[in-house]
C-alpha cells in the first residue's frame, strides 16, 4: 500500500467512524408488560382500568411517541358484540402508577413522551415506566345492548 | 260532586343480570425492540340486560261527573337494552292484595289499568294486578328517551261510572300504582 493509498484508507476509516460511531445503536423503542383488560359486568357509572407498562426508548432523550388504534371501524376505540358496539376511551401517562392521563385519539400519535426505563423490558431499573388507562363511560354502557363485548387495542411506540 | 285524587304513581325499573359467561379476549402481546414497537391488549366487557321506565306523572281525577267514565292516558318511556328491545310489565296497586283501588280510610273504589307498547294511545291491553304483560317491545333507543323517541308507551288509567257512582261525595281517595318492568 502506498503512502497515498494508506492515507486515503485512513481518511475513509475516519469518515466511517464519524458516520457510525463505535458502539452506537439505532433509535429503538419497545413496549412490554401489557395485560388484557376485563371490565367485567358494567352495571352503571364509569369504569376505569389502569395498568402499568414498560415503555423503553434508546434515544438520548429517552423520548418516544405512542399511537393507539382499536379494533373498531377505522381504528375506533370500540368493543363489539355482533353488530352492537361499546365505546371506550384510552388515556396514556408517561409515568407509572397513574389512573388518568392524556386522552388518545385513534391513529393519532401522542408525542413528547419520555421514559425512565433503563432496560428495554424494565428488567432492571424501574419495573414499569408508563400508565395505560381504559375507560368505559356509564352513558355508553347504559345505551349499549346487553351482551358480551370484546376487542383489541394496538399500541405502537416510536422513538423521538 | 265527588272529588277523587290519585296522588302518586310509583315507578320501578328492574335490572336483570345476564349470567356472565366467560368470553375470551385476545391475549396481550408485548412489542419487540426495534425502530417501532407494537403491542396489543385484549379487552372484554359485558353489559347486563337492563330496562328503565321513566316519564311517569301523577294522575288526578278531580270533580269527576259520575255519569261519565273517567280516563287518563299518559305517554311514558320504557327502555330495554336487549337485542329485541323487549320487555314485560307488571302493575300493582296499593289496595288489599295489591288491588287497583283508591282509598279514604275504609272507603275504597276500584280503577283499571291498561298498557299500550306504543305512545299516544288512549286504550291498551288491560292489566291484572301482579300479572306480567309479556311480549312488549320499545322504540326507545336511550334510557329515559333522552334522544330518539320522546316516549315509547302509553299508560291508561280508567274509572267506570259504576265506580264513580259508588264514591262518597267531597271525599278524596288516593292510592299508588307501581309499575315493574323486566327485560325480555
Amino acid at each position: 500500500m502506498s503512502v497515498r493509498n494508506g492515507l486515503a484508507a485512513l481518511c475513509a476509516c475516519a469518515i466511517a467512524l464519524i458516520g457510525t460511531p463505535a458502539g452506537a445503536q439505532s433509535n429503538n423503542v419497545r413496549i412490554t408488560g401489557l395485560a388484557d383488560v376485563a371490565f367485567g359486568s358494567l352495571t352503571g357509572g364509569d369504569v376505569s382500568r389502569a395498568q402499568n407498562v414498560c415503555a423503553f426508548s434508546s434515544t438520548s432523550t429517552k423520548g418516544y411517541r405512542v399511537t393507539a388504534s382499536g379494533s373498531g371501524a377505522s381504528g375506533a376505540f370500540t368493543l363489539a358484540n355482533g353488530g352492537s358496539t361499546l365505546a371506550y376511551e384510552v388515556q396514556w401517562n408517561k409515568l407509572s402508577g397513574q389512573t388518568a392521563g392524556t386522552g388518545l385519539s385513534p391513529n393519532v400519535a401522542l408525542t413528547g413522551q419520555t421514559s425512565t426505563a433503563t432496560q428495554q423490558q424494565c428488567n432492571s431499573g424501574p419495573a414499569t415506566s408508563a400508565s395505560l388507562i381504559l375507560i368505559v363511560r356509564g352513558t355508553s354502557a347504559a345505551a349499549a345492548s346487553g351482551g358480551n363485548y370484546s376487542g383489541t387495542l394496538t399500541l405502537v411506540l416510536g422513538p423521538e | 260532586m265527588q272529588m277523587l285524587q290519585m296522588k302518586r304513581f310509583g315507578a320501578a325499573g328492574v335490572a336483570a343480570l345476564l349470567a356472565c359467561s366467560s368470553f375470551a379476549a385476545q391475549a396481550a402481546t408485548d412489542g419487540n425492540f426495534g425502530a417501532t414497537s407494537q403491542g396489543t391488549v385484549g379487552i372484554s366487557a359485558s353489559v347486563p340486560s337492563r330496562v328503565q321506565i321513566s316519564k311517569l306523572t301523577d294522575v288526578a281525577f278531580t270533580n269527576q261527573d259520575p255519569a261519565s267514565a273517567a280516563s287518563n292516558a299518559q305517554n311514558v318511556c320504557v327502555f330495554s337494552n336487549t337485542a329485541t328491545k323487549g320487555y314485560n310489565i307488571k302493575a300493582t296497586g296499593s289496595g288489599t292484595s295489591s288491588a287497583f283501588t283508591l282509598a279514604n280510610g275504609a272507603l275504597t273504589v276500584p280503577y283499571t289499568v291498561e298498557w299500550a307498547q306504543t305512545t299516544g294511545q288512549t286504550s291498551g291491553t288491560s292489566l291484572t294486578t301482579n300479572v306480567a304483560l309479556t311480549g312488549q317491545t320499545s322504540l326507545a333507543t336511550t334510557p329515559g328517551c333522552s334522544s330518539g323517541v320522546a316516549t315509547s308507551a302509553s299508560l291508561v288509567v280508567k274509572m267506570s261510572t259504576a265506580a264513580l257512582e259508588s264514591m262518597q261525595s267531597n271525599t278524596s281517595y288516593t292510592g299508588t300504582l307501581t309499575l315493574l318492568v323486566g327485560p325480555e
